[in-house]
């Protein structure tokens, strides 16, 4: 053999054995402190366990790209971290994989069966667990000083008492809800209130509020946070453990309310012919077992979805920049901050987006 | 003098052979038809080279826009899911309820849909039509094995109400044809009743309409506060020295490399209202700490905006217009009494129109389907038509609708562009 071909064959097998190594697997969520809290809690851990790469890409919601990549056949996602109602259409589109559910995901780590140690019953078949978190307004604290700060939903649509541009999220989703409930309606009956008389009374409530130049809509996680801390907005709904993290790790001046906000379960959806779906199965086991979802509680203020994920965490569980603290009192689930709240109905909104953003586009146009 | 008779006599005899005798070539052909082949050889060469092109164009340009404008007006997937059903529904008078034939005829479809997984589909697909189908269908489909051999529009009632609400069979009817045009009665907030009359949609539901007025309306916005603005530019830019010149045009092409959202986050930076305008603006007591100015996220910023993102495409036409026309003409309309503003408004302006035009043309073609910039700051109400493309394409996947209004935005501009060419005419065009 010359030099020539032997050094051609020892380049062949070097370059062609990273590629045999390279097993990874490609999950979309939302980015910003969320993101973190999912890498630090259990994508890092799998990837340290399994040796299998995991990639962390950010998106802002919706089914549009998965479907574009579905019909064009490059598939380049495996893991989505998506809505209820996402999970709902993306599953009647057939996107996503339906589950086996109790044969597909492992048993709580107290031994109970995973359909007993989650929460609730998944909105589709598609659909596994991750956290329950919520959308609750936060204040700026040199704006609002503690003699005069807003404590109820009410608050927040009060102009009189509280003055300054409110920031809400660009959909419809939350707003009506949250509005309805400032208005009088009680937090337990809001969907079945819109289902019979419409959604009308809760556009006028939003109306009041966003009149004049009176709201700034934030489409991504990370806004709300900012524009508070800049002075854009005086009150801004957001998710809560965004709102936590500017809190406690950036150390804003933000404080948070917890009255009429809109407690929402989030889901991880397997992507049906993903480029890695078998690893991505394994990488969901993973994530959303018991301690996985414990894990990424350490680092952002939702609740995992498995109740055996509460047992296992402890009381100075998160990670603070000045060491641990007690996570439970800031989770959405915890007792104190769920006496007055709204529980989200992804299947509502499955049913009736279509309908109500045409009339929130109207009504966002016409302000 | 013999030299001159000599061709005298040639050229004679040439004219004669033209007028009787076809020119031969060395080797007995017609030239005639041997410079014709010739040409045709060059031709055959000059169309190899424009193949990569022409056949890139139609791979990457024609074919997705034809599909697209296709996927407008295709229901055919729906339609397969409901073939029994469409043998009936269309008898039905769309009044009170049809009868027993059409709810059998159903059932068959959706228990064959059931059984292939392809409910979802229908669900999502007859949602379109009507809010309400998506629960509807998934709540039927799991009702569907309870159901008895017969009296299947009882059942159908009985399963869940709203089998019983004409609105639903109606839509269903609507939505039981292989190709229809309804999508762009929705991009124009039109629908259709159910006397078959084009009528428009509530009233507070009706945005599109709103939307393809702003749309045009920035577009004419920004082209022409861009000339407004690129015309001194480029006429400095043409008239300094080379030296200043080319410093100035590294700061015309400058934020034209910039990528756009790094130029759409600086404005949002500039513009907030703690942003830096308004900080100065307060500092300098111009304006009141707690009445700053709202610049951002309305359509103030989203006209500033697109203003400076899209100079560069004003500037470059007209400069390279402007660096044609010769000093001389402008000096000797002064020297022929005129006063600067005369000369400039006879001789200078009229000699950049194609450029003027050339640059309106670009600019408002770009605007008119801006995206990413109204997206980040337009706010509620300097959103454009193509976030709402974004929105039906990403959020509702109602990707007909999608389609139907790019095809209507597609249309818009080649009907810009026809009165252009009408009006300018595109042989006069000029970009650089």
């Amino acid at each position: 053999m010359s030099k020539l071909s032997k050094g051609l064959t020892l380049a062949a097998l070097v370059s062609s054995a990273p590629l045999a190594l390279a097993a990874e697997v490609n999950v979309v969520s939302w980015g910003g402190s969320y993101t973190e809290s999912q890498m630090k809690g259990y994508g890092n851990p799998y990837q340290e366990k399994s040796g299998v790469t995991v990639n962390w890409i950010d998106y802002s919601g919706g089914l549009g790209s998965i479907r574009s990549q579905v019909e064009a056949g490059a598939i380049t996602w495996d893991i989505m971290d998506v809505y209820a109602k996402d999970t709902i259409v993306g599953c009647d589109e057939g996107l996503f994989v339906e589950f086996d559910f109790d044969n597909d995901f492992p048993a709580g780590s107290d031994g109970s069966k995973a359909s007993d140690d989650f929460f609730t019953e998944m909105p589709s078949k598609c659909a596994v667990g991750n956290i329950l978190y919520s959308w609750n307004y936060g204040f700026n604290t040199n704006t609002f000083p503690s003699s005069n700060e807003p404590k109820t939903i009410q608050d927040f649509f009060d102009k009189d008492k509280f003055s300054g541009t409110r920031g809400i999220y660009t959909g419809a989703m939350s707003n009506l809800e949250i509005a309805l409930v400032a208005d009088g309606v009680p937090a337990a009956d809001v969907y079945s209130y819109m289902d019979e008389n419409g959604p009308d009374r809760a556009f006028a409530k939003l109306s009041e509020l966003c009149a004049d130049d009176g709201c700034w809509f934030w489409s991504g996680g990370a806004q709300p946070p900012e524009a508070l801390v800049s002075g854009e907005v005086s009150m801004s709904t957001a998710w809560n453990g965004r709102l936590f993290n500017a809190m406690v790790t950036e150390k804003s001046p933000i404080k948070m309310v917890w009255d009429g906000q809109v407690l929402d379960y989030e889901y991880f959806v397997l992507v049906n012919g993903g480029p890695n779906q078998a690893e991505a199965m394994k990488a969901l086991q993973y994530f959303t077992g018991s301690e996985g979802l414990a894990g990424s509680a350490k680092y952002i203020s939702y609740a995992p979805f498995r109740k055996s994920s509460l047992e296992l965490i402890q009381d100075p569980w998160f990670e603070g920049p000045d060491g641990k603290l007690d996570i439970m009192p800031h989770m959405p689930t915890a007792p104190a901050n769920t006496k007055n709240y709204i529980l989200m109905n992804g299947e509502w909104w499955a049913d009736n987006e279509t309908d109500i953003n045409d009339q929130w586009e109207a009504w966002k146009a016409g302000l | 003098m013999q030299f001159c008779l000599k061709i005298f006599l040639y050229i004679n005899w040439r004219n004669h052979l033209i007028v009787t005798n076809p020119i031969l070539t060395s080797d007995g052909q017609l030239l005639s038809v041997k410079l014709k082949k010739a040409e045709s050889h060059k031709r055959r060469t000059a169309f190899l080279l424009v193949l990569p092109l022409f056949l890139f164009i139609v791979v990457t340009y024609l074919l997705p826009i034809g599909s697209l404008m296709v996927k407008s007006i295709d229901n055919r997937e729906l339609f397969s899911f409901l073939v029994n059903t469409n043998e009936s529904i269309h008898e039905w008078d769309g009044t009170g309820l049809p009868d027993e034939t059409v709810y059998t005829a159903f059932y068959k479809d959706l228990t064959l849909a059931v059984a292939n997984k392809k409910q979802g589909k229908i669900a999502t697909r007859l949602n379109y039509e009507q809010s309400g189908y998506s629960s509807l269908i998934k709540k039927t489909s799991r009702k569907l094995k309870n159901f008895t051999k017969g009296e299947y529009k009882a059942q159908f009632i009985k399963s869940d109400k709203r089998w019983g609400k004409t609105e639903y069979l109606l839509a269903l009817q609507k939505a039981t044809v292989a190709f229809h045009g309804r999508k762009y009665l929705t991009t124009f907030d039109l629908k259709i009743n159910s006397d078959g009359d084009i009528v428009q949609i509530p009233e507070k539901k009706r945005i599109n309409v709103i939307l393809w007025l702003r749309t045009l309306l920035v577009a004419v916005g920004v082209t022409f506060s861009c000339f407004l603005l690129a015309y001194p530019i480029a006429h400095m830019l043409a008239t300094t020295k080379p030296k200043y010149a080319n410093i100035l045009m590294i700061c015309v092409l400058l934020p034209f490399w910039t990528s756009l959202l790094v130029r759409t986050s600086s404005w949002m930076v500039l513009l907030q209202k703690q942003g830096v305008l308004n900080d100065i603006l307060v500092f300098f007591g111009i304006v009141a700490d707690e009445n700053r100015l709202v610049m951002m996220y309305n359509m103030t910023g989203t006209f500033i905006t697109m203003t400076q993102i899209l100079l560069p495409f004003m500037v470059l036409p007209l400069y390279s217009v402007m660096k044609t026309i010769s000093p001389s003409l402008m000096r000797a309309a002064t020297s022929m009494g005129s006063t600067p503003l005369y000369a400039f408004r006879r001789i200078y302006f009229p000699l950049t129109y194609s450029g003027i035009s050339a640059g309106s043309i670009l600019v408002f073609v770009l605007a008119a389907g801006y995206y990413i910039t109204p997206a980040l700051v337009g706010g509620a109400k300097g959103v454009l038509i193509s976030n709402r493309i974004a929105y039906h394409m990403q959020s509702s996947l109602d990707w007909s609708l999608a389609t139907a209004m790019g095809t209507v935005l597609l249309a818009t501009v080649l009907v810009a562009y026809w009165v252009y060419n009408r009006i300018v005419g595109i042989d006069n065009m000029r970009i650089g």
